[in-house]
């Protein structure tokens, strides 16, 4: 659910008499929100943070989509690591854009994104950057190393990477 | 470079920064360094080259391992070029820049073996600039494996 309408559904009697710019959190508290509820593994949590016609450019996936592609990528990972970990080591913010660099780790027990499940432990830098306007983030760019990914679960060919 | 008086620092950071990728496109290692700081930290995350006894990284300094790699890369790439797309800066020195670099392949990179293949690939950096104007530290994020798929080396060591 969305922040505004969780919002709205909190504090119904309010709500007619609240502009949609009262509601809105900084552009900083809409990604911390964001990363915190991926840390915690809850998509539909972090989900509330993304604009519905938010754009998405997922490079290493090759993923130029919406949000809801954006839910699909998040969904995959909790599955294939049940275990995640989220560290988040810079927080960066200018303007209306901020800019996050962070640490996934988490051990696989799923297939994920081709490379069959070996049980490989996950540890990958990544850098995303998001535009947030009106409380709600319009924008991901995702940079991470999908070589980097690949290598640790143990796939050895980016032709074959079903193949070990 | 030396900022004006009134210059807010973002400003000031944002022009160093795109003063860098200008002399990058000229091929201007010295210039690019002249920009930084002389203890410059230099961080290139996805730069990682496995070898049986030991994994080579692209961390360190900008006058070491920073015009060490930047060179190499000149080299392997004689048409190496970028795009910068967006330029977002603070207050506090820290400079996000999304740019692609790409290059035409004439000699080996890493394990690739040069095929006359071309690649683009987009690139988030985050630079620190400090009061002074001199870049104090350099990161930057990009995906290896869209790097070596579109230069036809398929493996990942």
């Amino acid at each position: 659910m969305r922040l505004i309408d969780r919002l709205v559904q909190r504090f119904p009697k309010e709500a007619s008499n609240v502009t949609t710019a009262e509601l809105t959190t900084t552009p900083t508290e809409a990604v911390e929100h964001f990363l915190g509820a991926l840390a915690r593994r809850d998509v539909e949590a972090a989900m509330a943070s993304i604009a519905r016609d938010a754009r998405v450019i997922i490079y290493p996936l090759g993923v130029r989509d919406s949000s809801d592609a954006l839910r699909g990528v998040l969904n995959d990972l909790v599955v294939a690591f049940p275990d995640l970990l989220l560290r988040v080591k810079r927080v960066i913010t200018t303007g209306d854009v901020i800019a996050v660099e962070f640490k996934v780790e988490g051990t696989q027990a799923a297939d994920y994104a081709g490379a069959i499940n070996q049980e490989k432990h996950l540890d990958v830098d990544q850098a995303w950057r998001f535009t947030v306007r009106a409380g709600l983030i319009s924008e991901v760019h995702a940079y991470w190393c999908q070589q980097q990914l690949l290598r640790r679960l143990g796939v050895k060919r980016f032709d074959q990477i079903a193949i070990v | 470079m030396s900022s004006t008086i009134s210059e807010p620092r973002s400003e000031t950071a944002a022009r160093v920064v795109r003063e860098f990728f200008d002399r990058y496109r000229r091929h201007d290692v010295n210039g690019m360094t002249d920009l930084c700081d002389m203890t410059a930290g230099f961080s290139y995350v996805p730069f990682e080259i496995w070898g049986k006894q030991r994994v080579l990284r692209g961390d360190g300094k900008v006058r070491t391992i920073g015009k060490t790699i930047w060179n190499g890369l000149i080299t392997s790439f004689p048409d190496l070029t970028n795009t910068v797309h967006t330029v977002e800066a603070n207050d506090d020195g820290d400079v996000v820049v999304e740019v692609d670099i790409g290059g035409t392949q004439h000699l080996a990179w890493g394990f690739a073996k040069p095929a006359g293949r071309r690649y683009d690939a987009p690139h988030l950096f985050i630079f620190k600039v400090g009061a002074d104007g001199l870049i104090q530290h350099i990161t930057a994020y990009w995906d290896n494996a869209g790097m070596s798929r579109q230069l036809g080396h398929t493996e990942v060591d």
